[in-house]
């Protein structure tokens, strides 16, 4: 029992990370038809910014917030200088968005140096609480707060407000918001911006979680917000926050029960999805 | 038209011979190699080009059919000894399961839609991956294995000159592949799938078999590759491999079988000098950098890389219009 509990607390923070991830990546593809390779790459400058703000202030609270600032900052120059010349492109986008990918890695290693960098849990949220002969750690409990404190946010701002409409009826049909009115290319920026500050402060939140930050992450997380995205149906942020869980709890208890698979046990779902239900489990409908 | 065709090839074949002819003439051990690892890589980006630009397929899932070509020969050379028979019976082999492998990839995924089909190989690249890591028995997983090579290949010269006869063997191959009308019904795919679809074409059939071309001449390369090292590990799947050809072939020209073969070119000099500058400046440590800027300035302004660029610059100079084509085209594609 107290194993399966662990497990489950595991792979719903695990999840809830991916699904930060996600969420950016999902509306943007939604919306913009926009497949972001780069995404990864905001994710991992956000572990970066976070890492080094709070080795550097000493306030997670501050580290959270520079995270978040960095990934609006790049959000910001990826739309204007990556994204805009490539509208309606698909094979282009792919191409340049895994080129940015590229470039936004390596800077990493420019700026804070080739080498892994350790992180810390800040003191309040280190540690555990006992309960029963269940130990709860802390800071797996945070994120899973986290995560389900953002996905009301977003799906309050997408359900409640002026903005929130004109993104979801995007999704739907861009053409027609457009003829309606709306600047649709200002509502593709706010949208990505709002998808890499989500993606950053994913970064600046799995950091503390996995000990370690290193380049490379940004990849491998980028895979797993895409097999997530993939599975969710493109477009859907609820579907995005349910492949995520699941997601994250394949990998927890695949990684016990049946290690050699765990690293695979995502791609196999994925590549399932893709061949027998493509727009995903959860698609957005029109 | 046939006057420049007979230009470009004497180009061609005077480029050839004076590769021929270089060993003999240079001593340079460095070169010799470098040269080697430059036609090796060449060769991939070929069979990547066939996808991306004659096919405007964009897979990210290359690097496992190079590691099949890798494996099967580092595997077969290995177990049942270092002779030239079994070299050509281990290149057979990585050219049949690179052949199956692609077939069911493209069969399975070629129907979906470019995003899809892009993510589904990167995802199955992946799992041959993990496969490579956790098969310990067969591949000895990250650590890797290193074997002998047939006696023949220790002289550098005999390898140099097997590169280049296999480069100019793919080279004329792709060349009559792409202009052959199997050829003329990719290309129309690339420029408009529905429509050569309602032409009456089965385009999944005409896909699949160019992913088939593809992945068997990436074995090839792959298949050289661990020769040419002695040694194979997990590297030859990884994502760094299909990385090195989608910028071979971005930045040389795509749509052309030329630029590929001069993207494998620029990057594989650059990368020599830029790490032998890294010594003195460490910046040049990140020279991936300073091709992945190149390589989104040549997706946004150069969608046809430096063989395009020259080509426009001809046609600019002699005053005669260029077809501008290619995958990169900017046409607004419904998703």
């Amino acid at each position: 029992m107290e194993l399966l509990i662990n497990l489950l607390i595991n792979g719903l923070a695990t999840g809830m990370l991916i699904f930060l991830l996600a969420a950016g990546l999902t509306l943007i593809f939604g919306l913009m038809s926009v497949l972001n390779f780069a995404h990864g790459g905001l994710f991992v400058w956000g572990a970066f910014a976070a890492v080094w703000m709070y080795a550097t202030t000493g306030s997670f609270i501050l580290a959270i917030l520079g995270a978040v600032v960095t990934g609006v900052i790049l959000g910001f120059v990826t739309e204007k200088l990556i994204i805009t010349p490539v509208y309606g492109n698909h094979v282009q986008q792919i191409l340049i968005t895994l080129g940015f990918m590229l470039v936004l890695t390596e800077m990493i290693k420019v700026v804070f140096g080739p080498n892994q960098l350790a992180a810390k849990v800040p003191p309040y949220l280190a540690g555990s609480w006992e309960v029963g002969d269940v130990i709860l750690i802390k800071y797996r409990m945070f994120i899973i707060l986290i995560g389900f404190v953002v996905f009301g946010i977003i799906q309050f701002i997408l359900k409640r407000t002026k903005i929130g409409l004109i993104v979801r009826a995007g999704v739907l049909n861009k053409e027609m918001v457009q003829a309606l009115g709306n600047n649709i290319k200002q509502v593709f920026l706010f949208t990505f911006i709002a998808g890499a500050a989500l993606a950053a402060l994913g970064g600046a939140l799995m950091a503390p979680y996995s000990g370690v930050v290193y380049a490379e992450m940004g990849l491998e997380f980028g895979i797993l917000a895409f097999i997530v995205v993939v599975i969710g149906g493109m477009g859907s942020l609820p579907g995005s926050l349910m492949a995520a869980i699941l997601v994250g709890l394949a990998g927890s208890f695949m990684a016990y029960y049946v290690p050699a698979l765990s690293l695979a046990v995502n791609m196999i779902l994925m590549a399932l999805v893709l061949i027998f239900r493509p727009q995903g489990l959860f698609a957005a409908k029109g | 038209m046939s006057k420049v065709l007979s230009l470009n090839k004497s180009i061609y074949l005077i480029i050839a011979l004076a590769l021929l002819i270089f060993p003999f003439v240079s001593d340079s051990r460095t070169w010799t190699i470098l040269l080697t690892q430059i036609f090796i890589f060449a060769i991939l980006a070929m069979s990547y080009d066939l996808l991306l630009g004659y096919t405007g397929i964009v897979s990210f899932g290359h690097a496992m059919f190079f590691g099949i070509g890798a494996y099967s020969t580092g595997i077969v050379l290995d177990t049942f000894g270092p002779t030239l028979l079994f070299f050509v019976l281990s290149i057979a082999i990585g050219f049949i399961l690179a052949a199956v492998v692609s077939f069911f990839v493209g069969i399975l995924t070629l129907r979906l839609k470019s995003h899809y089909f892009a993510m589904l190989t990167l995802a199955l690249s992946g799992l041959f991956l993990v496969a490579a890591e956790k098969w310990r028995s067969l591949t000895f997983g990250n650590d890797g294995f290193t074997f002998r090579a047939p006696e023949i290949f220790q002289d550098r010269l005999v390898f140099y000159l097997l590169s280049l006869g296999c480069l100019i063997a793919v080279f004329i191959f792709l060349k009559r592949f792409v202009s052959s009308p199997m050829g003329h019904v990719l290309i129309s795919v690339r420029e408009n799938e529905n429509r050569t679809a309602s032409l009456g074409f089965k385009t999944l059939h005409y896909k699949v078999i160019a992913s088939v071309v593809a992945g068997v001449f990436a074995s090839l390369a792959g298949s050289l590759y661990a020769v040419s090292l002695r040694f194979v590990n997990t590297s030859v799947m990884t994502m760094d491999i299909t990385l090195d050809a989608l910028l071979m072939t971005i930045i040389g020209g795509v749509g052309t079988l030329v630029g590929p073969i001069l993207g494998a070119g620029v990057i594989e000099l650059a990368q020599h000098y830029l790490s032998g500058l890294a010594r003195d400046y460490p910046i040049f440590e990140r020279w991936i950098i300073l091709f992945g800027i190149l390589y989104i300035v040549a997706v946004i302004f150069f969608p046809r890389g430096i063989v395009g660029g020259i080509q426009s610059i001809y046609a600019r100079l002699t005053g005669k219009k260029v077809k501008v084509a290619g995958p990169m085209k900017k046409s607004v594609v419904k998703s």
